[in-house]
């Protein structure tokens, strides 16, 4: 579904993404593993298009991304949640899900609505409020479904676990796995390689911009490298 | 009590006109970030195109108002498209667009127009009254178009997939385009949208005061006001805010009189700012 081949990506002089090349299968989840600054978020950001690729090519069933603007490939079926969560802190937390579903007819947005609020009840529970004054958890929550209302056929998740107590950590597990359970492809990024790797496939280490080890998700959690992550 | 009553309907006429006004003043700030200083030449706009409408067109005066909106839609449409698109995320060469076209359009006013206040009034006379308490009937029908239009963009801006997307641009406008939304696509239409609505007020209102094409000015200062008592990009704080203007002003006006009437409402307003320095429904600072 997704292919990067000898992906490049630089801010001014310092190269963050180094001749990476990857592919994520459908219906599989697949996890960038890394510490701070490995270049897990720019190779995302690349993918969405948030920052321009320096070189390489990458190529969304089958058509390369080159020269499709960000909006574009959202459209085309690649759903984000950024690092950090950025939900839009002003919208009600309804808004902030149904703003991923801009474009699609009533229908399709009210039965998209209904099966996340039964996905995640938080959303039903906190729809009229403002979701900035939410906590990170529940930002977090927002965010993913927010993603998941268009339906992506990939969904890219940067840094879901970033910051957040263990108890929101297993909730957003359980809402990954729903995604999982729809048949969404998933490239998901994560610092902590222990409970991201109970809900990938394969999984790719990352360090100083390149990829130094790749294979399944049992592979990496054996292999001496990934210890140094767990 | 009759007169505090009047007052207070000429208040709320006054209220919901500079609502309209700023509206598309805080619009345009808080979805795209820029200070727009050709708001008052966009006004002056609608105003002479109503009017051109009227003496040289020979159109009904609610065909002149509609097609001062539209044609000031468009002419805000076509600005934000070739000047101000390819500078949106740069916040000083906008403001520097703004304020020239500001002066172009106040000099091609004079220009076309001429210097002396253009004779264009409302062509409904007389006033409703009950007992001592009254209203014009020109101030009836702005007040109620003014409302409506009000409630039009708050239902667009709600209720709407346009307006969503618009308002998720002013909290993120690059998370908001990973969902999809096009910032090119949205960006003219609201620039559009908010440019004609100040060219509906200047249609709808010019002939219940004055049309001139100095009027600008005032009525720039007028929209910053009202932008900055709401707070930056708030449209509730600037619709409240339009209300307080509007009472203030017309009691000031009535009871203390010009240029104390001028002074009372800086000074309320001041005194708000103070307590609320962000604006009445303002935020802390605003997202890129």
């Amino acid at each position: 579904m997704l292919r990067i081949d000898n992906l490049c990506v630089r801010y001014g002089g310092i190269v963050a993404v180094r001749d990476v090349s990857l592919e994520v299968h459908a219906s599989e989840t697949v996890l960038l593993v890394g510490a701070n600054g490995a270049g897990k978020s720019s190779l995302i950001n690349a993918v969405i298009g948030m920052v321009p690729a320096a070189a390489g090519t990458i190529a969304f069933e089958g058509r390369s991304l080159d020269n499709v603007a960000c909006a574009m490939r959202a459209r085309a079926g690649i759903g984000y949640s950024p690092e950090g969560r950025r939900v839009f802190p002003s919208l009600s937390v309804r808004e902030n899900v149904l703003a991923g579903a801009i474009g699609a007819g009533i229908a399709d947005k009210r039965e998209r609505y209904d099966w996340l609020c039964g996905a995640f009840p938080l959303l039903a529970e906190r729809a009229r409020q403002p979701a900035g004054q939410l906590s990170g958890g529940q930002q977090q929550i927002v965010a993913l479904a927010r993603a998941m209302s268009a339906f992506p056929k990939l969904l890219l998740l940067d840094e879901p676990f970033l910051g957040l107590a263990p108890v929101w950590i297993d909730r957003i597990s359980d809402a990954v796995r729903q995604m999982q359970g729809r048949g969404t492809t998933i490239l998901m990024t994560e610092q902590m390689a222990r409970p991201a790797l109970r809900l990938a496939d394969r999984a790719y280490v990352m360090r100083g911009g390149e990829i130094r080890r790749s294979g399944s998700a049992d592979e990496i959690r054996a292999a001496a490298l990934a210890d140094e992550y767990l | 009590m009759d007169g505090l009553v009047t007052t207070a309907i000429i208040g709320l006429s006054l209220g919901v006109e500079y609502a309209l006004l700023s509206l598309g003043f805080t619009l345009i700030f808080g979805i795209l970030g820029v200070i727009n200083f050709a708001h008052g030449g966009f006004y002056m706009i609608g105003g002479y195109a109503a009017y051109a409408a009227v003496h040289f067109a020979g159109m009904p005066f609610p065909a002149a108002v509609a097609t001062a909106m539209l044609v000031t839609a468009l002419l805000g449409y076509v600005c934000e498209l070739l000047l101000i698109d390819r500078y949106v995320s740069d916040h000083l060469t906008p403001m520097m667009i703004t304020l020239g076209l500001y002066l172009i359009i106040s000099t091609a006013l004079i220009v076309v127009f001429g210097p002396e206040p253009a004779d264009f009034s409302f062509p409904i006379r007389g006033s409703l009254r009950s007992g001592g308490i009254y209203i014009t009937y020109a101030n009836l029908i702005v007040l109620l178009v003014c409302a409506t239009v009000i409630a039009a963009v708050y239902l667009l801006m709600y209720r709407t997939d346009f307006g969503l997307a618009l308002r998720a641009m002013a909290d993120n406008r690059e998370v908001a385009t990973a969902l999809g939304m096009r910032p090119a696509q949205y960006f003219p239409l609201a620039f559009g949208l908010a440019t004609g609505l100040a060219g509906l007020t200047g249609a709808l209102v010019t002939p219940t005061l004055t049309l001139s094409p100095f009027l600008g000015d005032s009525i720039l200062g007028m929209s910053f006001l009202i932008v900055i008592l709401g707070g930056l990009g708030s449209l509730g704080g600037a619709v409240i805010a339009s209300f307080i203007v509007g009472i203030v002003e017309a009691y000031s006006r009535v009871y203390l009189g010009g240029s104390k009437g001028a002074l009372a409402l800086f000074v309320v307003v001041l005194i708000i700012l103070v307590v609320r320095p962000n604006g009445l429904m303002g935020r802390i600072g605003r997202p890129a």
